[in-house]
């Protein structure tokens, strides 16, 4: 009896490979459709009410319209600011700060991290001080790093990898520790080298820690990038925001604080991606 | 299996014959302890053993009673004990791609496919690359899982995924096949149709298997042997000759007969032993 229902499940899966398949993707192609649409109109809900508000608030003037700029002021800086390519200077360099600080801390981090993973020893070794200087918020270091390092881009890069680094290190670490056991001795009875090891079981199985990591990485590299430009640059995002406060300028501020929400946003959607990519197995098919 | 699939697998071996006068394994006085809470417990005591190329022995007891400890020191897995672990008049001193094992849990890697997943246990395989597609080929078909070689293990049912370790485990065409409660986990219908594929593939393949289980029929069925281990610490209480012939039927008056001795020593050795209520089936 046994054998006659798995046969029957066996063709029913055969059958639907042969022909419904494409039906099949089909249907729910459409139902992550929906599926998404809902999400989009759920994550809408917040601006839509909160857009309103703004505007009859400046308009009525509920707040000083120095303190709170009308919405389309501030879509009227923007609208300069990228006319002027004023916008696009700052933003640039911003982008390039965060993308190098955050390439050498998450490189750096992604080594450290993988060797205290892979060594009891290294871990033992490193670990304490890799908290004590964990515990140490990036912007603390900042005193510190500028009389060390003056105040110019090699400091940003600096405070900026520290950020990005920590939490890469931390979460590779913890990610590859972690990969199971079992894992780990199937590997054992197929002989796989360390290196075979590695590439086998180790890393695929710690990829969704690490990108956890990568993208914390990324949101820390954000926020040092912008305290570090607040307290020592003269051009980029961070610099925007000081400049525009002390000029009582609240609308290149809110263009700033917007711009900085779009490209973090949009730079978490990217790494999402990648580990969706990396992780296909987990959603292809059914 | 279909006939091209068997083909294939025949051609990958053409002394099979010669093969099959291998994969004897010889466990001579092995003991075993393990250190809980800084007091060494015994897990084994003094076992010795020896299995014929090609048998199929079955290891029975309760839990607790070292027979998946044993297992794993055969594999190599581990190599803390006293005493030898000899096969084919070489020593164990590490894994080998002569043993292959199949876990209780089907271990497979989560993010390969099931082609990927028997593909990995050829990696270090002394053979071309061609050899090896071809090898891989055979062996899904030699577990009856064609058309779902590019299945995730996620997308197979339990005993699909335990077919796909079987193969794994047995692509490196190795001489002994170790198997450690390979369906306790599986439904009762899942379970019978498994071990009646079991027992063909060892037919066919003429491999010696080892398979630890604390299922009585499981043992009767497919075992030459069924060697009784008792717990605290870990011993061979006693070895029962299977002699019924092959393929063989679950209702067949002998194994029956047999299956009741074999209770009844489980039982008795479960009495000596106040902590342990005869016929326990609970899992290790």
């Amino acid at each position: 009896m046994s054998d006659a229902i798995l046969e029957t499940a066996l063709s029913t899966r055969r059958a639907f490979a042969a022909r419904g398949w494409r039906e099949w993707s089909g249907t729910m192609m459409l139902l992550a459709l929906i599926t998404r649409a809902k999400a989009t109109a759920w994550l809408l809900i917040f601006p839509a009410v909160t857009l309103p508000i703004w505007i009859i608030g400046s308009e009525r003037g509920w707040l000083a319209e120095q303190i709170l700029p009308r919405p389309a002021d501030v879509l009227h800086t923007l609208n300069e600011m990228l006319a002027s390519g004023e916008l696009a200077q700052h933003v640039g360099i911003s982008l390039l700060r965060v993308l190098l600080g955050f390439a050498v801390g998450a490189g750096a981090g992604l080594a450290l991290g993988a060797a205290m993973g892979l060594s009891r020893r290294v871990d033992d070794h490193v670990r304490p001080l890799f908290t004590a200087i964990a515990q140490v918020p990036a912007l603390a270091w900042i005193p510190l790093a500028m009389l060390l390092l003056g105040i110019g881009e090699t400091l940003k890069i600096v405070v900026i990898a520290k950020a990005a680094f920590v939490p890469v290190a931390m979460n590779t670490s913890a990610g590859i520790a972690n990969v199971p056991r079992a894992l780990v001795e199937v590997g054992e009875t197929f002989r796989f080298s360390p290196l075979q090891m590695l590439r086998h079981v180790v890393l695929p199985g710690a990829v969704p820690p690490i990108f956890t990591g990568l993208r914390y990485g990324l949101t820390h590299a954000w926020i040092a990038l912008v305290s570090v430009e607040l307290l020592a640059s003269s051009e980029g995002l961070g610099y925007l925001l000081v400049w525009g406060r002390q000029m009582f300028w609240l609308d290149t501020v809110l263009v700033a604080m917007i711009v900085i929400g779009i490209i973090g946003f949009a730079s978490d959607k990217l790494l999402a991606a990648v580990e969706a990519r990396l992780q296909r197995w987990r959603t292809d098919g059914v | 299996m279909s006939r091209a699939a068997e083909r294939a697998i025949r051609a990958e071996t053409p002394n099979a014959d010669q093969a099959a006068a291998r994969g004897r394994l010889e466990v001579r006085g092995v003991s075993k302890a393990f250190t809980v809470n800084g007091a060494p417990i015994a897990a084994l005591n003094d076992v010795s053993l020896t299995v014929r190329p090609g048998e199929f022995v079955a290891l029975l007891g309760p839990s607790g009673c070292g027979k998946s400890t044993l297992l794993r020191l055969i594999a190599g897995l581990d190599r803390d004990y006293k005493g030898s672990i000899v096969q084919d008049g070489e020593a164990v001193t590490g894994t080998s791609l002569e043993r292959g094992i199949v876990f209780q849990e089907p271990r497979l890697f989560p993010w390969a496919t099931v082609r990927q997943n028997i593909a990995l246990g050829l990696k270090n395989a002394p053979i071309s690359e061609a050899d090896k597609r071809a090898a891989v080929a055979a062996h899904i078909a030699l577990v009856g899982l064609d058309g779902f070689a590019e299945a995730y293990p996620h997308q197979l049912s339990g005993g699909m995924a335990q077919r796909a370790a079987i193969a794994r485990g047995l692509v490196n065409r190795p001489r002994l096949l170790l198997l450690d409660e390979p369906f306790g986990a599986l439904d009762a219908l899942t379970r019978a149709r498994l071990q009646t594929e079991l027992q063909r593939i060892w037919a066919h393949e003429k491999i010696t298997m080892i398979l630890v289980t604390h299922d009585v029929d499981e043992a009767v069925f497919l075992g030459d042997r069924v060697v009784v281990l008792a717990p605290r610490p870990g011993r061979i209480s006693r070895i029962f000759d299977v002699p019924a012939a092959r393929p063989r039927a679950r209702s067949d008056d002998d194994l029956v007969r047999l299956r009741n001795e074999v209770l009844r020593t489980l039982e008795h050795d479960g009495a000596a032993d106040p902590q342990l209520s005869p016929g326990s089936r609970s899992d290790a």
